[in-house]
């Protein structure tokens, strides 16, 4: 197991997020190199589709990064992303892939060392929870 | 008034000899296009006379409305589908529609996504507590009840049990609890479903609350539907009286006892799936995904399913053309399309050809759904569906759950 690396989605939003995750590397922070980040115009762009695509695709997990409320580009493209992440969960949950493996986090663009700490923390629960069931079941055929 | 309640009857006596309790819904079409406040009714006839099989009409002539008198159990027609469809969302007809609780909360579904015109239709709602599945009910006429199917000539649900009235007038009755542990009875659905008065719909009539053959208890759930009744009495189509207290209680009493079998049923069909492991979930559910043959007749009967330029089109590039088993992006998508709208119609889990236990992954959802956003569907025309709506508090909330 200790050989499992995780493989992760991250969907950021481009005005906060994305920029984030850029200030984290430019402030040199070191964190997990698990997630692969696609960066999105906005967290409400993240619908349903996108998320299980990338579980079907093989992704361990899915973090979807955007603004915090109030504070949206789109005025609040960031609230439809919670009611669908949210609304979402019972989904994963009841098909068996698992709602742990599908976070949503609010991180603004000054919030480096956030990206980091959200990244590592959620790796971390991904290592926990082994590799999804998707890739299980690809791996046994 | 909008909550009035009344004891009626037909005064026609060609519509009391034909319907099954009192007549008031045939008598309130009839009067509907006489009166000229609807252009054409829809009601459910039996084709060619055979009880199994049940298909709505589009009625413009009074005189045969008659034809739709009584009860059909054995058949569920899909008369949101058929509103939509057929007569373009009601978008310049006024129509007077016959509906069951699930109709009446699809059509209601499908006004919040603009596809109906709520205004040119009057919804007359019928008390239902479940629906038969007409291939399964011909077969347990023939094993269960060693009769004919054909010399059936009505059935009846009422506390808890089946009766089936013969030609020659001898019922039979069994329990649906000992129909359905052996696999027929009512469509799993039904089995769940807590509607059983149609408070949605304009008006709701049914026999519960009646001690005398021959009456129905009509309950005004709407301004519309109440200006409705009054026009109705008015012109001496329906006699009235007023229940007394205890008929009121006894209703309220019937549709209590089958919500409680209707929890249990629904405690029944969901821990069985909520108890196994992660991977037994999924094993489960990808196995029966791999049975679909991607036929698309989930998609094309759920009274909610309304896009045009549907995604999972071969053309949408989601799902590649051309593979059986489809990739799991159809299954996937299509549930969480619906989820949070399913009206438990039942309609997917009808039509699927590989036979899909559909409507009990999707109504799981929902209830689960229901405690986190508290969204009835299909009740209140101003309440918008749950994952694609966002209030205005909302924006001075923190958490990235949804708290309300």
């Amino acid at each position: 197991m200790d050989s499992f690396k995780p493989k992760i989605v991250g969907l950021f939003c481009n005005w906060c997020s994305y920029r984030g995750a850029d200030l984290a590397g430019t402030s040199r922070l070191k964190y997990a190199p698990n997630v692969k980040i696609i960066r999105v115009m906005c967290s409400g762009r993240v619908d349903e589709r996108l998320v299980l695509k990338a579980f079907a695709l093989g992704a361990d997990g899915v973090l979807v990064c955007g603004c915090h409320p109030g504070e949206c580009h789109y005025h609040k493209g960031n609230l439809n992303a919670r009611r669908r992440i949210t609304g979402l969960k019972p989904f994963v949950e009841a098909i068996g892939i698992g709602k742990e493996r599908l976070r949503l986090e609010w991180i603004s663009a000054s919030e480096g060392p956030k990206v980091a700490e959200t990244v590592n923390s959620f790796t971390q629960t991904i290592k926990q929870l082994g590799p999804s069931a998707f890739n299980r079941r690809r791996n046994e055929h | 008034m909008k909550g009035d309640v009344y004891i009626a009857s037909s005064t026609d006596k060609e519509v009391l000899e034909k319907a099954e309790c009192g007549g008031v819904v045939t008598s309130l079409l009839k009067f509907a296009l006489e009166s000229k406040r609807a252009d054409a009714v829809l009601a459910v006839k039996a084709r060619d006379g055979n009880r199994y099989d049940g298909t709505p009409v589009l009625i413009s002539q009074p005189d045969k409305v008659i034809e739709t008198a009584g009860t059909l159990h054995c058949t569920s027609p899909n008369i949101a589908r058929y509103v939509k469809e057929y007569t373009d969302g009601a978008s310049d007809l006024k129509i007077a529609v016959v509906v069951k609780p699930c109709d009446a909360k699809a059509i209601i579904e499908l006004a919040k996504r603009t596809q109906v015109k709520m205004d040119n239709l009057i919804l007359i709602g019928l008390n239902c507590t479940g629906t038969l599945p007409s291939v399964k009910a011909k077969k347990m006429m023939k094993e269960v009840f060693g009769i004919d199917p054909t010399d059936v000539v009505a059935e009846d649900i009422d506390d808890d049990r089946l009766v089936i009235t013969l030609a020659d007038g001898t019922q039979k009755e069994k329990t649906l609890m000992e129909l359905e542990e052996q696999e027929y009875g009512r469509r799993e659905n039904c089995r769940r479903c807590e509607t059983n008065i149609p408070t949605m719909a304009d008006i709701a009539c049914g026999k519960w609350g009646t001690s005398d053959k021959g009456t129905t208890f009509v309950e005004a759930c709407t301004e519309k539907g109440a200006n409705f009744i009054d026009a109705a009495i008015s012109a001496g189509c329906i006699s009235i009286r007023q229940p007394n207290p205890e008929a009121v209680q006894l209703r309220r009493k019937k549709d209590d006892a089958a919500i409680q079998s209707a929890k249990q049923w629904q405690e029944r069909d969901f821990s069985s799936l909520k108890q196994m492991s992660s991977d037994e979930r999924f094993e489960y559910w990808f196995g029966q995904f791999e049975r679909c043959i991607k036929c698309y007749g989930c998609r094309d009967a759920c009274p909610i399913c309304y896009c045009k330029d549907c995604n999972l089109e071969a053309d949408r590039g989601l799902v590649p053309p051309g593979e059986v088993p489809p990739d799991i992006m159809f299954p996937m998508v299509r549930i969480t399309h619906v989820m949070d709208s399913c009206v438990n119609c039942g309609q997917c889990q009808d039509v699927c050809a590989m036979e899909l236990p559909l409507s009990r992954l999707i109504f799981m959802l929902n209830r689960d759904l229901y405690d986190i956003f508290k969204y009835e569907p299909g009740v209140d025309i101003g309440q918008l569906p749950p994952l694609r709506t966002v209030t205005e508090q909302e924006l001075s909330l923190s958490g990235v759950d949804v708290a309300f």
